[in-house]
């Protein structure tokens, strides 16, 4: 078969095809479009909330609890980071044990069964696990509104997050690396450790703070499984109920009185700054972890 | 120089037997190396001589790799290998079910195609290895680092960020920290896979140079495409080509008068 090529212009003189420049132009109309898409609401968001929570502003919300959208938020506050802390240790823990076991040991049929369990857990609204959370941890096993129930459900819900992002993180350590250590007589533990783990941190790390920052920002399976009060948490993991952010944001914006409404938008406020704590935290983190990596 | 039995075992014939130089540091006796039904390698026997430079050389696919990988067992955990056969280091089978892997490869040190220090510090890098022995402590690693980087002829380049990342050093340079890397947990023996094959001329010959000062002290096998480096580096040359070991014997010999036709050809350049 013969192959005939159009011949090619004599000059390189000449303008770029009008077809080329139409689509490049809108390639990137498209490209600011997507970029407008995230970045207006974000500011939005941000934007109202502070312009509704800092007239209104008293330091005493920090340092006061209450109820009912009177007094404080330390009760919410502190319940939201008990909350968050036991997620990163819970979801953190089980998410990426069970992704190392994905990425490094799990062959044929249980790492396939894994992976669609975890797929399938992460589909599954938060407001039913809330639903399954209380009839199988506060009803059947009698643990009450408390802190147990809702970390535990919790950490069922983002542990698929930390469990995907650390298989594919550990997956993308270039393989040069695993053969480095494994020539030198590293362990296969050591390997994982000192290597493979280490080249993956940013991306694990990047999974846990999107678990972390579902968790302080869930507010539906908390209803079931958490309760609320107007006390600060205390050691008792079952049987006493426990407050956060989301609760008040949902309840006293409802509620007619002005300082519930000021209470609202300054739990609002809150959760605002402590997820970019978060996200702060993490970039550093990732940014530190990264100093010595290839691409950079 | 340090032997550390593969085995807690310490009836070995490696004990019976010395390490004169007369002895060869590493046999392979009827090895036979395939993957899945394909055999790549078959009937291979012979003896690795000590303290020397041994260059394994033959077109893209006569098995000189996947010889190379096996030496330290790299290839056990590829998908589809198995081997036939023994190889025996100071007289003790590597493939003994008792043998450390771990104890194996600080004594079989290995050099890849590519540099691949760790995303660690150079510093780090070179200590690396020790850390992972536990061969000295940790106030030493200052002591060993800088011992290794000046072995390797690196020191004057780095001494002033070893803090830094090794991935803007040159290439070259990532080679020698590697190599540093690899003397720091005290080898017998290197395999070196293509080691020169991705650097630029300035930096082959500074390795090469560096490689024959290793020699007796350490037994070196050197994987190369490249015949002229084979001529300048080794003392012994091994010809493979369609899944056997056509020939093998003094450098010298094997690229001027070689016994076998086809190291004939493939040394004048007429198969390869």
């Amino acid at each position: 078969m013969t192959v005939t090529c159009s011949e090619h212009p004599a000059s390189l003189q000449g303008r770029p095809a009008m077809r080329r420049k139409v689509a490049d132009a809108a390639a990137l109309a498209a490209g600011y479009v997507a970029l407008a898409m995230i970045a207006v609401p974000t500011i939005w968001v941000v934007a109202g909330v502070l312009q509704r929570a800092v007239p209104g502003w008293s330091w005493g919300v920090l340092t006061h609890t209450g109820a009912a959208g009177a007094g404080g938020l330390e009760n919410e506050i502190l319940g939201s980071l008990v909350l968050t802390a036991g997620t990163l240790v819970l979801a953190g823990g089980v998410g990426v044990l069970a992704g190392i076991y994905l990425a490094e040991y799990a062959t044929g049929p249980a790492g396939a069964v894994l992976r669609g369990a975890s797929e399938v857990l992460a589909g599954i609204p938060s407001i039913v696990l809330g639903y399954v959370g209380y009839l199988a941890l506060v009803v059947a096993l009698h643990w009450s509104f408390s802190l147990a129930a809702g970390l535990v459900t919790l950490a069922v819900m983002t542990v698929p997050y930390v469990m995907k992002s650390t298989e594919v993180a550990l997956r993308q350590v270039p393989s040069a690396y695993r053969e480095g250590a494994e020539a030198l007589g590293f362990s296969p533990l050591q390997a994982l450790r000192r290597i493979s783990l280490r080249t993956a941190l940013p991306g694990i790390v990047t999974g846990i703070l999107v678990a972390l920052a579902i968790s302080v920002g869930e507010t539906a399976p908390l209803l079931y499984t958490a309760g609320f009060t107007s006390a600060n948490p205390s050691a008792a993991l079952v049987h006493r109920p426990i407050a956060f952010l989301t609760y008040a944001i949902w309840t006293f914006y409802n509620q007619p009185s002005k300082s519930a409404v000021q209470l609202s938008f300054d739990a609002a406020l809150i959760l605002l700054v402590i997820v970019l704590l978060l996200i702060v935290v993490g970039r550093v983190i990732v940014s530190l972890s990264e100093r010595h990596a290839e691409t950079r | 120089m340090r032997r550390t039995a593969l085995e807690p075992d310490p009836s070995d014939l490696a004990t019976s037997r010395g390490h004169e130089s007369s002895y060869p540091v590493l046999e392979a006796s009827s090895l036979r190396l395939q993957f899945g039904s394909t055999t790549v390698l078959s009937d291979l026997t012979v003896a690795i001589p000590r303290g020397q430079i041994t260059a394994l050389i033959g077109p893209t696919g006569s098995g000189k790799s996947t010889l190379l990988r096996t030496l330290n067992r790299m290839n056990d955990r590829v998908k589809g290998f198995s081997h036939d056969g023994d190889v025996l280091l100071e007289g003790e089978s590597i493939f003994g079910r008792n043998v450390n892997l771990m104890l194996l490869r600080r004594r079989i040190g290995m050099l890849f195609q590519r540099p691949n220090p760790f995303p660690m510090s150079i510093g780090d890098n070179v200590v690396a290895g020790v850390r992972a022995h536990r061969i000295a402590p940790r106030k030493q690693h200052r002591a060993i680092v800088e011992a290794r980087l000046k072995e390797v002829g690196l020191w004057d380049s780095v001494s002033g960020r070893l803090a830094d990342s090794p991935f803007r050093l040159s290439g070259g340079q990532q080679q020698l920290l590697c190599l540093a890397r690899a003397l720091a947990v005290g080898p017998d023996m290197l395999l070196l896979d293509e080691p020169t094959s991705s650097l630029d001329p300035g930096s082959v010959e500074t390795v090469e140079a560096l490689l024959r000062k290793l020699v007796p002290a350490l037994t070196l096998v050197v994987v190369t495409h490249n015949l002229a480096q084979a001529r300048r580096i080794a003392e012994q040359t091994m010809f493979l080509f369609g899944g056997r070991l056509v020939e093998f014997g003094p450098t010298a010999q094997l690229f001027e008068s070689p016994n076998e036709p086809e190291t004939m050809r493939y040394v004048t350049g007429r198969i390869g």
